[in-house]
């Protein structure tokens, strides 16, 4: 059985949507790895630069928003019938950034040196 | 790795050709954090009214047992759970502004480094329920009380159930438990909630009927206190309270407290008690015996037996039997089985309180009928019947 139990004030975060897979660069852990860079036009469209991709996207506000639940203690146990376990709110979503285009590569050809 | 200079961000503007004057002076390195692809955050999608009960600080509750379809229930609402599979990549970024909060905060620094909190490919939807109640029932069952002399309570070994524990185990929000403790007539004694034994009930129900005869008292106006009085030398005050509460409304005139009788519902558990002892009544003994059983000033109607009691008119005379809604499977599609297999042709009337509970918020029995059963003429009467074949 599991409770999700409102903090104080709940943190807002957002949501990113990307198409495809999300793999690291060297193999081994994701945690700490670089996905990329995250731009705004003037205009407020989203730019993402990954790897060698462009991607463009849009902000989009949340018609039903999200709820992110946290697993508390434990190893996670994958459990077919339903969520069991406990669970806490930590954030809620009402935003995402979109980015559907496909992502246009980046032709480089010497990497300036910084 | 080391957090990204400015500098590294400019560079990678500069091949990938983006101009920076068209851009934001704020950017966002997203990284992954520490705990990313553990697997351990989830997203639910949140109903409308969902989102306000959290951010006022309430709470939200998963319930299930490992046998069970997880519901998710807010304080008075219950919500089916599934999974939704989308072919995208869902990341979750706290502290990531949108350009319209970059625009306004004019001193946010150059670059925010943000941490990927998680990410998934799908996402937990709500659909709105009906509360999972007959298990409510169930468990109360169990162990009815007999009434105070009953040797049964002290040697008991069956659970009993407190609100807590109820929260725990049935699968809906806490006011639907609430309300449907209050219709199923349950009390709280020492603390726990407990269903009467049918026939003590029928026995403290009888002792306040005879009491309003003797003392001529009108139905609509049975004085607390006196009840009390009279019959607290042999049953539980808390009881001889309960029972009226159970069969009256309560209210004060001139600072005292009276009931005004449900006749209703009074005939209709005398009927109860009449029909369990055999398997089926030939209808019109059955409804002189049962005008002559109810207290004086009554008047029974077959239709106090909505949901109770079947008429059967395709024999003469007609039969009567106990059927009890309460007793059919929750399940709407088992439920037709059940219904269809005790009777294979239904008039509307007939099918109609036995089906009532099964409709969703705005659904109508038609729409059931519509969904579960076939409809054909009989004898110039619309009937329904199973859409499956009866095995």
């Amino acid at each position: 059985l599991s409770r999700s139990g409102g903090t104080g004030t709940l943190a807002q975060w957002v949501l990113v949507e990307l198409q495809g897979e999300v793999e690291p660069r060297q193999s081994g852990d994701l945690a700490g790895s670089l996905l990329g860079d995250l731009h705004y036009t003037c205009e407020g469209i989203p730019v993402l630069i990954v790897g060698h991709h462009i991607l463009y996207g849009k902000v989009v506000q949340l018609e039903k928003p999200f709820a992110v639940l946290v697993k508390q203690g434990g190893a996670s146990q994958p459990s077919p019938v339903g969520p069991h376990g406990h669970y806490t709110v930590t954030a809620l979503i009402k935003t995402k950034l979109l980015f559907k285009t496909r992502p246009k590569p980046i032709i480089t050809h010497v990497p300036k040196k910084v | 790795a080391a957090m990204r200079s400015r500098a590294e961000v400019d560079a990678t503007l500069q091949t990938a050709k983006l101009n920076p004057a068209e851009l934001l002076p704020a950017v966002h390195c997203l990284n992954f954090g520490p705990q990313a692809g553990s697997g351990e955050c989830c997203l639910l999608q949140l109903e409308p009214g969902l989102c306000a009960e959290l951010e006022a600080g309430r709470s939200l509750v998963i319930r299930g047992e490992k046998d069970e379809h997880a519901v998710l229930c807010s304080k008075d609402k219950t919500y089916d759970m599934k999974i939704a599979d989308t072919s995208n990549m869902l990341l979750f970024v706290p502290g990531c502004k949108t350009p319209e909060e970059l625009k306004a905060d004019q001193a946010s620094c150059n670059i925010i480094h943000s941490q990927i909190a998680g990410f998934s490919k799908n996402y937990w939807e709500l659909r709105r329920c009906r509360p999972k109640l007959k298990k409510l029932r169930k468990l109360l069952m169990e162990d009815p009380y007999e009434g105070p002399d009953s040797q049964k309570d002290q040697a008991s070994t069956f659970s009993k159930y407190t609100t807590e524990d109820l929260l725990n185990l049935i699968q809906a929000s806490e006011e639907e438990i609430l309300h449907q403790l209050q219709v199923i007539d349950a009390c709280k004694i020492e603390g726990y909630w407990r269903i009467l034994d049918f026939n003590y009930e029928m026995k403290l129900l009888n002792h306040v009927t005879q009491l309003i005869d003797s003392e001529s008292w009108p139905l609509s106006k049975v004085p607390l206190c006196a009840c009390l009085e009279e019959l607290g030398s042999l049953e539980p005050r808390e009881m001889i309270e309960h029972i009226l509460l159970s069969y009256g409304r309560k209210y004060v005139d001139d600072g005292e407290v009276f009931f005004e009788m449900h006749e209703d519902k009074i005939c209709r558990a005398i009927a109860q008690m009449l029909l369990q002892n055999a398997v089926k009544f030939n209808l019109s003994e059955f409804e002189e015996i049962w005008q002559h059983s109810v207290p004086e000033g009554m008047t029974t109607r077959l239709d106090q037996l909505q949901g109770l009691a079947l008429v059967d008119k395709s024999t003469r005379p007609g039969t009567i039997f106990l059927l009890k809604v309460e007793d059919l499977p929750e399940d709407n599609q088992e439920r037709f089985n059940s219904l269809f297999g005790i009777r294979e042709k239904w008039t509307e009337v007939d099918i109609t309180p036995y089906i009532q509970d099964l409709c969703a918020e705005k659904q109508t029995v038609g729409a059931l009928l519509t969904k579960y059963a076939r409809s054909s003429m009989l004898n110039g009467v619309k009937v329904y019947n199973s859409r499956r074949p009866i095995s």
